[in-house]
């Protein structure tokens, strides 16, 4: 047995957090994100995802026709990925993202009024209901938003641009504090 | 005489006095005055010296079209030129001062240009110094553009800061007027989400100055009802301070909202601009009309002003325009000025009607002189006294203020900034918006609707029209009890006056008058657009909102036509100026562009990194250590310890791509140009993709590690690019493939780990056999690493010539893996290396980059030629790989240099010259495409492109370097510089 400690590194464990009154930015738990991509002309594969994640806490999101990230808190082991990876054949391919895409949280009753700083798409609640995802820019960095509540969002980015939206976010947040 | 305040009245706040000044001379104002209202209440008329001729100029309107008020505000870093002091809110503090004079505002030695003007006409410039043609640049445009200006911009960087922010909405209502009020409230009632916007700072638009009575409340008391119900509302939001400048396609409008422009001192939490882009499902303007000027001499005279402007100084902010007034009107709405006016208490003097006969109904005091008109004015800093053209006969008559009343424009530019033109209306003698636009409604005297009541209506029934689009159900609200006095109809046009003596403007800002639009029209450039561009009438930062439609009027009448046959000039964005903070937003300084960090990025920072900004990664450019004095020396450290030890070079960057499915070794068959059909799971392949014209568009290797799924890796510049090619060629050249993609490149921290020493560091941490014969040059695969503790993914792939891997470990864990490889290197002497080494070992080897494969070179170009495959069927880039040029025998192939005298060097980017040749481009050869020194041979090195390079190797050659007249004489060899049998990526 090598006597090396591998030791996990999250990509914004170091950064300072805002305290903003009515938002909070969060660096959310670098657990799971693995990329579902579908085969090509394949029927809806919403229900063969909702059986593949089964009763584990782990969301589907969404991002492009016959593609779709199913995130969780918790990171995979080797055994768990390759079940998940068993259960979407022959239907998709699954892909381990987990450390290359990063999970921020901002909430907050304002929230939707911070991300239109950012972002093109439009975040009312009648026309991005809980649970709806987009692929957008915010500012200058490309992200995967999601509504997870009705005043909470996710925002997944590119690991080599977590601390740059990091940033952008808290500067974004200014006005608010 | 001069402006003054009066006692009551107005929309100030007399209760809150602004000191502020102007040219250093204290003055005070009051809370909700402009600064143009409070110069006129301080008695300042004269604010500002013309363009061209330093005219004295005073105030000519109350809003967004002044074209003569124009100062410079702030200090120091805050100083804002050419700001219209007719929209610049007074705030306590603010420091005006007048531009374009010197020494100063009364006394003005650019005046004297007015003497030199019989020269001055339109393209003066262009006839006179044209000759001798060097000078312009150097001596004349210089010149020119000191002695003609607007104010000046601050060197100092801006403290301020910017952002942008996105909009939705069903409605979008431009302009708080009658008609958008009403449109805004009718939709908002009806629970649509709306966004009504108002360059002002209170909604109202002509409500603030009107003296009609609406629902039994003063106009300004109903804005500001209609505008605390619109703010109540959780669907609406009213946004005032914020013009929409821009109409763009997919109905999305551009707004830019002062949110501090009006402070002394801006809060650091907010932006002092903030630059909205607004999505509307439909939009209405409700932008108004902008009232003609009338072009007679001496027309720019401080104390000349528009009749709409004068009303709203009175009765907006109290300030009367002086004590005997007159007006100069060929409509009717010159009398309800002269109404006000009376109410007032301000003597007007005379009603200068160009028409037969004054309205029948008319009953005020004042004389009406009808079938008259204003020909000149006369005075020195303001007007005295205005000549009256009458019966045959002239009349001077004293005044100290002049109205003028020309009619009105609908403003329409929004609606016409998407390529549409507006048409002219005989009846309503104006330009109206083009019609049946998409999504865009207009109402209101946008629509060259006039009356309130009429706005009103027609604001709400525009409004219903629009949701019933929508689908959203509306109840016909009651309309509003309007009392008001008859509104004036619109009146035929006077464009030309009889007898003119001085200068007649039709362009203010710009110093055009009459005489030079004639000019342009005898001389040949009667078109609009030439004349625009002849004479610059309605060019600068008004963009001729007044000038425009009277220039128009004088070509049509000097050609004889209708205004319908002359048209307009092309409307663009902005409306009105747009700083460039406002269009920059947050993104300036550091924040510019995004940072992009590898996850090594810290790992090279704890080992002393010198980073290089490589578009937005920021890549370790070489480790200095102690005792180094130049880049130089730590870099040739980290190529011998490389070619002698072990060294480790982070190369994340590199794009990485999966590429899945049960067709993928067929897809990167069609992608790349050499074979891929039949690589063995297991190994990996350098690969060369080509555009569709046959030139090489990017290069890397990939791996397979499934018998459908490989892995693909790009250069760092292209990884973008190449899973963009990659998509395309899946979704729209091949979709009957089964192939799918992911770009992995933020997944996997990638380590090179390089020299005769690497594999003895490697063992110490990869679990599985990597000796030469369980892992040969060439092989993938997965690997476990630390006793199971971790799976990465191991290549033997070189890029320096040496013995060679590249360890592929998820981002989390790549600190922490490099660490430990450092620790078990130690006794090795593991080093880590950055791109400077990486460029050097890869030059020393003849392996190329982006730096060879420059958009020019196809595979035979680099000693590719045997890889693309003469079997496949096909794959991009094939055919045109046949053209005939492409195949010719001089075409510039890669070779290597180097100096005949070892302590000699030459640069990239110098060109190759025959020995003895002369040092023209006629003589040209070639270029060096890549050039370091080299520790190994122990001199600089090169690549080269040169014609038929291959050869000629042995020959002599000379290196010029032609910006700095540099020659090194040099010798052609062989690009491989290292190991050119490849002994060392095999041990």
């Amino acid at each position: 047995m090598s006597d090396f400690r591998i030791t996990l590194r999250p990509a914004l464990g170091s950064a300072p957090r805002p305290g903003s009154r009515g938002l909070s930015i969060t660096a959310m738990p670098e657990g799971h994100v693995v990329q579902v991509l579908g085969r090509p002309h394949a029927p809806d594969l919403f229900g063969v995802l909702e059986r593949a994640t089964g009763a584990a806490h782990r969301s589907v999101r969404a991002a492009g026709p016959g593609q779709w990230f199913i995130v969780g808190d918790a990171p995979l082991s080797r055994d768990e990925f390759a079940a998940l990876s068993t259960a979407l054949q022959p239907h998709a391919t699954a892909v381990d993202q987990s450390h290359g895409r990063v999970r921020i949280r901002v909430e907050g009753t304002i929230v939707e009024r911070m991300l239109a700083k950012g972002t093109a798409v439009d975040l009312d609640p009648g026309a991005f209901p809980v649970g709806t995802s987009a692929m957008t820019l915010l500012g200058h960095v490309s992200v995967h938003l999601t509504r997870i509540e009705i005043a909470a969002f996710e925002v997944m980015v590119l690991r080599g641009f977590a601390e740059s939206l990091w940033e952008d976010l808290v500067r974004m947040s200014v006005e608010f504090a | 005489m001069t402006s003054y305040r009066l006692a009551t009245g107005g929309l100030v706040n007399r209760a809150a006095p602004l000191a502020f000044s102007f040219d250093g001379k204290p003055m005070a104002g009051l809370e909700g005055d402009t600064l143009a209202s409070a110069l006129l209440a301080n008695g300042q008329m004269l604010v500002g010296r013309s363009f061209k001729y330093h005219r004295p100029r005073g105030i000519l309107t109350a809003g967004a079209s002044e074209p003569n008020a124009l100062v410079t505000i702030g200090r120091r870093e805050r100083t804002e030129p050419n700001t219209r002091a007719t929209v610049q809110e007074l705030y306590e503090g603010l420091e005006a001062r007048s531009q374009n004079r010197w020494p100063s505002l009364d006394f003005d030695v650019g005046a004297l240009n007015g003497l030199l003007s019989p020269f001055l006409g339109a393209g003066f410039y262009y006839k006179t110094f044209m000759w001798p043609a060097p000078l312009w640049e150097k001596l004349y445009e210089p010149f020119i553009r000191r002695a003609a200006g607007l104010g000046k911009a601050t060197h100092e960087a801006d403290p301020d800061s910017y952002e942008k922010s996105w909009a939705h909405c069903d409605l979008l209502v431009v302009g708080a007027g009658p008609a958008g009020l009403a449109a805004a409230l009718t939709a908002g009632r009806a629970g649509a989400r709306v966004i009504l916007v108002d360059e002002g700072s209170m909604p109202g638009g002509s409500l603030l100055f009107d003296t009609a009575m609406i629902d039994g409340m003063t106009a300004s008391d109903f804005a500001r009802e209609a505008s605390a119900e619109l703010q109540s509302m959780p669907n609406v939001r009213l946004m005032t301070r914020t013009t929409a400048f821009g109409w763009y396609d997919g109905n999305v409008f551009g707004a830019v909202e002062r949110v501090q422009k009006h402070a002394c001192d801006p809060a650091s939490h907010l932006p002092v601009e903030r630059l909205w882009r607004i999505v509307a499902k439909q939009a209405l303007l409700a932008t108004g009309a902008e009232e003609r000027p009338l072009v007679f001499g001496g027309n720019d005279r401080p104390g000349v002003m528009m009749a709409s402007a004068m009303r709203a100084y009175l009765n907006r902010y109290g300030v009367a325009p002086g004590k005997a007034t007159a007006i100069f009107t060929c409509n009717d709405s010159g009398y309800r000025l002269a109404r006000d006016l009376e109410a007032a208490g301000i003597e007007v003097t005379a009603i200068v009607d160009s028409r037969p006969t004054a309205p029948p109904g008319y009953r005020g005091r004042p004389r009406v002189i009808a079938n008259a008109v204003v020909c000149q004015t006369k005075g020195n800093k303001s007007v005295s006294a205005i000549e009256v053209l009458h019966d045959g006969r002239s009349e001077t008559i004293a005044v100290d203020a002049l109205a003028m009343a020309g009619g009105f424009s609908p403003i329409i530019h929004l609606a016409c900034h998407r390529g549409s033109r507006p048409f002219w209306s005989e009846e309503n003698a104006a330009f109206l918006a083009p019609q049946d636009l998409k999504d865009l409604r207009i109402a209101g005297a946008a629509a060259a609707t006039v009356g309130i009541a009429a706005c009103i209506q027609e604001g709400s029934a525009q409004a219903a029209a629009i949701l019933s689009e929508l689908g959203i159900s509306c109840r016909p609200a009651a309309l509003p009890n309007v009392e008001a006095e008859e509104e004036s109809r619109p009146a035929k046009p006077l464009w030309s006056i009889p007898g003119i003596k001085g200068k007649a403007f039709v362009d203010f800002q710009n110093d055009v008058h009459l005489k030079d639009i004639g000019l342009a029209v005898r001389e040949g450039y009667g078109h609009v657009e030439l004349a625009k561009r002849y004479t610059t009438s309605g060019m600068a930062t008004d963009q001729g909102k007044l000038s425009n439609v009277n220039a128009i009027g004088l070509l049509a009448e000097a050609r004889g036509v209708s205004p319908a046959e002359i048209g307009t000039t092309t409307f663009r964005p902005f409306y009105t100026p747009v700083s460039f903070g406002a269009l920059t937003g947050a993104h300036s300084g550091y924040h510019f562009q995004p940072v992009r960090k590898s996850p090594l990025h810290d790992w090279a920072a704890k080992n002393g990194a010198i980073f290089v900004e490589t578009g937005l990664w920021y890549r370790s450019a070489w480790f200095p250590r102690g005792g180094e004095k130049t880049w130089r020396e730590s870099v040739d450290r980290e190529v011998v310890n490389v070619r002698q030890n072990v060294g480790l070079c982070d190369v994340s960057t590199l794009g990485k791509i999966e590429i899945f499915g049960a067709d993928a070794a067929e897809f990167l068959n069609r992608v790349y140009c050499n074979a891929f059909l039949k690589l063995p799971v297991g190994k990996a392949r350098y690969g060369l993709m080509l555009r569709e014209d046959g030139f090489i568009y990017d290069d890397g290797t990939t791996s397979r590690l499934g018998e459908g799924h490989f892995f693909m890796t790009t250069t760092t510049a292209y990884a973008a690019g190449v899973m963009n090619h990659l998509e395309f060629c899946a979704q729209a050249l091949w979709p009957e493939l089964d192939v799918r993609l992911a770009s992995a490149t933020d997944q996997w921290a990638q380590m090179a780990i390089a020299g005769p020493k690497a594999r003895l560091v490697l063992e110490k941490i990869v679990d599985d056999d990597i000796s030469s014969a369980a892992f040969p040059f060439l092989a993938a695969k997965e690997v476990s690493l630390c006793g199971g503790k971790l799976h990465a993914r191991f290549f033997r792939i070189s890029f320096s010539g040496e013995l060679a891997y590249e360890l592929a470990v998820p981002a989390g864990y790549a600190e922490s893996i490099a660490d430990i490889l450092m620790n078990a290197g130690a006794e090795h002497g593991l080093q880590p290396y950055g791109t400077e080494a990486l460029g050097v070992l890869r030059i020393e080897k003849g392996h190329v980059t982006h730096s060879e494969i420059n958009g020019t070179v196809i595979p035979d170009d680099l000693g590719f030629g045997k890889m693309v495959s003469a079997t496949k069927a096909d794959f991009i880039g094939k055919v045109m790989l046949e053209r005939e040029g492409l195949k010719a025998a001089d075409r510039l192939r890669l070779v290597g240099v180097r100096p005949l005298d070892p302590t000699a060097s030459f640069k990239t980017g110098s060109h190759i010259l025959e020995k003895n040749a002369a040092a023209t481009l006629e003589n040209d050869q070639g270029y060096v495409t890549s050039s370091a020194f080299s520790p190994h041979i122990g001199c600089t090195i090169g690549l080269a492109l040169v014609k038929r390079g291959p050869e000629r190797l042995g020959e002599e050659v000379v290196v010029w370097n032609g910006l700095k007249s540099e020659y090194a004489p040099a010798i052609l060899c062989d690009p491989i510089f290292v190991d050119p049998t490849n002994e060392r990526l095999h041990v």
